[in-house]
């Protein structure tokens, strides 16, 4: 069983607007049988925080073509990507080059 | 349709599961933050110096800012354009022999009256962008999309250019603005700190006596009734990609203004790679395909004095992204029209989607020239603009050129097929358009004939128009005054023998 | 481009006019038209489709009277209606063309055996001489035996190369001026963005010619009668008219690449229903800045097809086939093309390289 993890979330370049504009959190993943991995975390970002137009961040199970992902000031590509498993107090950033955010 | 000669299958293989691969392929020992195309991570500081390097290498190389000249930076607060601003500034503060030597200012449109925000809102982000600005020390212009209602239609006659240079006077130019530094007694060209060039930091200092906002603060500020008339012009776009169109256009017309009003010669923009892919896209899908090459390449002179230039054109945005976060460059975030629309509400959005997926689903792979993004900024490297020769304007200020409609033309080597195909149908084709046949268009008042009057791909924006009455008067004076030229040279065209020969080559000159 | 659009729109209400002033007693509408957003009654759309294919022949001036033209016939649906159009046309406004149906026979059991079928029916329907050359005859191998060797993935790369050549060679054997080929303005436009998104600089500058001169020996020039006309309108031309087509994919034509292309394309029509027309304008209008090198068209040193290496691609590809190294066509080995022509065994490295079928 893994101890509930604490993160902090951010969001930018205009994927705050699907979070009514709030561009951090913090937020504690309840604790479960397997450790969190990133797609976990998008399904529960997509249950728990999406306050509108899901399609528009997630897209079958990763996140929208356009939207970057840093874990930890890095390129989500150099983790694994949505294998990496979270530790607690990580930062994951969320960043959309899309034109309109 | 099958797929005849597509051999670059087995480069754009499906991708593969991500790498894990820690450290930087620069210098190799540090640790990894980011990947920039398959394959290539860099770190922190690596990552910041091929950054650098790229925006004066693109400056350096394409060697069209002359120093002391005046540039104009449109900033919109998003990252591109915050990332050029940092790297002007990083360029202009160094004292490395590379260092910047022009002088800049800056320019912001506040769009926020197309976009539905309310005038609190519009406040709000132009404070946060002016105190940007501000800490800059450069002079800045803030002014209203509205102020397009108030422009002089001689924004839309392109201005006799410079006079061509010839090839070597760039360097002639550099040296001999050192030398008259020099002898303007700077010792040591490291000596002033960041601005450590005296002609620049006078010029700088002139320049920021300027009044800085072009209109007082507030509501007047829009001028008045403004806001109502840019409401109304809005509402009469049918379509968000008419609407997306029309606001570039009068975007550009207001820049090019504010830099000719305020003696700027360039207006540096903040297109990215990933931009400017769209863009080409879209423009191609909107029939804008006579000036790709100036829509989407490094400078577009379309304006004659005050030419655009693109600097940020070989950064993908997700470079941008990751150097803005990482080294802090502030942005702002303001919605647009397109803010939260889904991919498929105008062309321009459905583009984006499209070229974002296909980079995803095919990302360019080792050969960094395979990638679509890539590809398509390789496409219009190639592609020039054709000589403007008939009277067909784009309200985007270029004039219609005179090959439209004509199969491509045939290549200095003769490789290019021309057909008996396209001559009876095309040549005769500026001759139909001057036929009353438009009134069986779908009965939008247009008095006068505008659309006969514009380019292709200008008439496919007004043609969602349900009024153009709508448009700000320089447009619609502007269009008056040359139907009028037009119909004069018709019926004088009557009395010369050789119309044909006038009609397809001549019009403009006149 | 805006004349035709015009004269569409002119035409189309002309007829309609006509219709409901009561020359023609009922009035079905039965499209509207994506082009003008005009509905037409059955009657008067074909007139509009045919009128236009007319306009774009007579304009573009593809033809010559006396000239004997072949149609390039797969048995689909753009070739079967460009095969009855330009027999409607050609009596109606006495072109003087000979015309006559040229067909390719790939070899791709439950595709092209079927399709064929087709073809040959619409030879005694259209009352037009029918030929149908082979891949087996001219190059000793069939599109199955091909895929078999070289997988599904680069399979169309042969087969797109083979055809051109045995269609020219057809026509040559007939003793044919010019061939007309099925392309419609959705497959102009499509190729467009597929050659923008590939930097194929050169191919996008042919890609929208209505119609190519004679490239050299051996080469026919071919034309595009259906350039402008819509897909939707071709199939629905094809449904009202009842005629005979066969609508069936190629059973070796999956490209993920190009699918892409063709939905966004699709999506385009659907924001805006003239983008597709906008998007040929715009490939007519790009131009090439002087001095961007293009490929030298020469002859291939084996067969004097038109190529621009010491090899025309058929024959590097057949080499390839016939040596059991399929890799030799795809991609770029120019090097190696002396080689091939000496017939001179290549290294061991090198075979190593070409045989790798992991595609």
């Amino acid at each position: 069983m893994a101890a509930p993890i604490t993160l902090h979330l951010e969001f930018g370049g205009g994927a705050e607007l699907l979070f009514e504009g709030v561009k951090d959190h913090q937020v504690t993943l309840p604790s479960q049988s397997q450790p969190w991995d990133m797609k976990q975390l998008l399904v529960w970002i997509r249950a728990n925080m999406l306050k509108e137009r899901p399609e528009l961040f997630v897209q079958g199970d990763t996140v929208r073509p356009g939207i970057l992902v840093l874990i930890n000031d890095a390129d989500w590509e150099l983790m694994g990507e949505l294998t990496y498993e979270l530790q607690d107090r990580d930062t994951v950033v969320f960043i959309s080059t899309l034109h309109g955010g | 349709m099958c797929q005849v000669d597509e051999e670059y299958s087995e480069q754009l293989e499906k991708r593969t599961v991500p790498s894990v691969s820690q450290n930087c392929v620069k210098c190799k020992d540090g640790s990894a933050v980011l990947i920039i195309r398959a394959g290539d991570a860099f770190c922190r500081c690596c990552f910041k110096e091929y950054f650098v390097h790229k925006f004066r290498a693109m400056l350096g190389k394409n060697r069209v800012i002359f120093p002391g000249e005046k540039v104009l930076l449109a900033v919109s607060g998003g990252p591109a354009s915050s990332a050029m601003l940092s790297q002007v500034q990083e360029g202009l503060s160094r004292d490395a022999p590379k260092k910047l030597r022009f002088i800049p200012g800056i320019l912001h449109i506040d769009e926020g009256g197309a976009c539905g925000q309310s005038l609190e809102e519009r406040e709000r982000s132009t404070a946060q962008l002016e105190a940007i600005f501000r800490a800059t020390g450069y002079p800045f212009h803030t002014v209203p999309l509205e102020q397009v209602f108030e422009l002089p239609s001689s924004v839309l006659e392109a201005a006799a250019s410079a006079p061509q240079r010839p090839d070597g006077s760039y360097k002639a130019a550099v040296d001999q603005f050192l030398q008259s530094a020099k002898a303007r007694g700077s010792s040591s060209p490291g000596e002033g700190g960041p601005d450590g060039d005296p002609a620049v930091r006078e010029a700088q200092v002139r320049l920021s006596r300027l009044e800085t906002r072009d209109a007082p603060n507030g509501p007047a500020r829009l001028g008045l009734g403004r806001s109502e008339d840019l409401g109304r012009l809005l509402s009469s776009v049918r379509t968000l990609t008419a609407k997306e169109d029309m606001l570039q256009t009068l975007r550009h017309h207001l820049m090019v203004h504010t830099a000719r009003t305020h003696g700027y010669s360039k207006v540096m923009m903040g297109d990215s790679c990933s931009r400017l892919a769209v863009k080409l896209l879209s423009n191609i899908a909107q029939g804008r395909g006579a000036t790709l090459a100036t829509d989407t390449g490094f400078s577009d002179p379309r304006y004659g004095d005050v030419v655009i230039i693109r600097p940020m054109r070989d950064y993908s945005s997700k470079e941008i992204a990751f150097y803005n976060k990482m080294f802090g460059v502030p942005s702002v975030f303001v919605p647009g029209l397109d803010t939260k629309a889904s991919d498929k509400a105008s062309i321009p959005l459905l583009t984006e989607s499209f070229v974002t997926k296909l980079q995803t689903d095919f990302p360019p792979p080792s050969a960094p020239s395979t990638g679509p993004v890539r590809s398509y900024a390789r496409s219009t490297l190639k592609q020039k603009k054709p000589l403007p020769s008939t009277p067909r304007w784009c309200l985007r200020g270029c004039l219609r050129s005179g090959s439209l409609g004509r199969p491509g033309r045939p290549s200095a080597g003769g490789a290019a097929p021309r057909g008996p195909a396209g001559r009876g149908l095309w040549s005769r084709r500026g001759h139909l358009l001057l036929l009353p046949h438009v009134s069986l268009g779908c009965g939008a008042p247009a008095p006068p004939d505008l659309r006969s009057l514009l380019c292709y791909s200008c008439r496919l924006t007004v043609k969602d128009m349900s009024a153009v009455d709508t448009l700000p008067p320089y447009i619609v004076s502007e269009a008056e005054h040359r139907s009028h030229r037009l119909r004069m040279k018709q019926e004088i065209s009557e009395f010369l023998l050789d119309e044909e020969e006038e009609d397809d080559d001549d019009e403009e000159a006149a | 481009l805006p004349q035709i659009q015009s004269v569409r729109r002119i035409r189309d209400l002309q007829w309609h006019q006509r219709g409901t002033n009561g020359l023609k007693v009922r009035v079905n509408r039965v499209q509207q038209r994506p082009k003008t957003g005009h509905s037409l009654c059955k009657e008067c759309f074909f007139w509009a489709f045919e009128e236009e294919v007319h306009q774009t022949i007579i304009s573009a001036r593809l033809f010559s009277p006396g000239e004997t033209v072949g149609i390039g016939a797969s048995g689909g649906k753009d070739s079967t209606v460009l095969a009855h159009v330009m027999k409607v046309l050609n009596e109606r406004y006495n072109y003087g063309l000979t015309l006559l149906l040229l067909s390719v026979d790939e070899g791709i059991t439950g595709y092209r055996d079927d399709s064929l079928e087709t073809v040959k029916r619409n030879q005694q329907q259209y009352e037009l001489p029918l030929t149908i050359v082979s891949y087996e005859e001219l190059y000793g191998w069939t599109m199955d035996a091909i895929v078999k060797q070289v997988g599904l993935k680069n399979n169309c790369t042969f087969c797109g190369v083979f055809r051109r050549q045995a269609l020219d060679r057809g026509a040559m054997m007939l003793n044919v001026d010019k061939i007309c080929t099925g392309h419609n303005a959705d497959d102009v436009a499509e190729t467009v963005l597929m050659n923008v998104l590939r930097g194929d600089i050169a191919r996008l500058r042919r890609c929208t010619a209505i119609s190519t001169a004679s490239e050299g020996e051996g080469v026919v020039p071919r034309c595009k009668p259906l350039k402008y006309a819509y897909e939707k309108e071709i199939v629905l031309y094809a449904y009202f008219k009842k005629l005979d087509y066969f609508s069936t994919e190629c059973v070796y034509s999956p490209n993920a690449y190009r699918g892409h292309a063709r939905a966004f394309l699709k999506d385009l029509e659907a924001v805006r229903p003239s983008a597709i027309i906008d998007v040929i304008h715009s490939g007519e209008n790009l131009s090439v800045r002087e001095g961007v090198r293009m490929p030298v068209q020469g002859s291939c040193s084996r067969c004097g097809y038109i190529s621009s290496q010491a090899l025309c691609k058929a024959c590097v590809l057949l080499e390839g086939l016939n040596r059991g190294l399929p890799r030799l066509g795809i991609g770029k080995h120019h090097r190696l093309h002396g080689k091939i022509l000496a017939k001179e065994p290549l290294t061991k490295e090198e075979e190593r390289k070409l045989k790798a079928v992991d595609f």
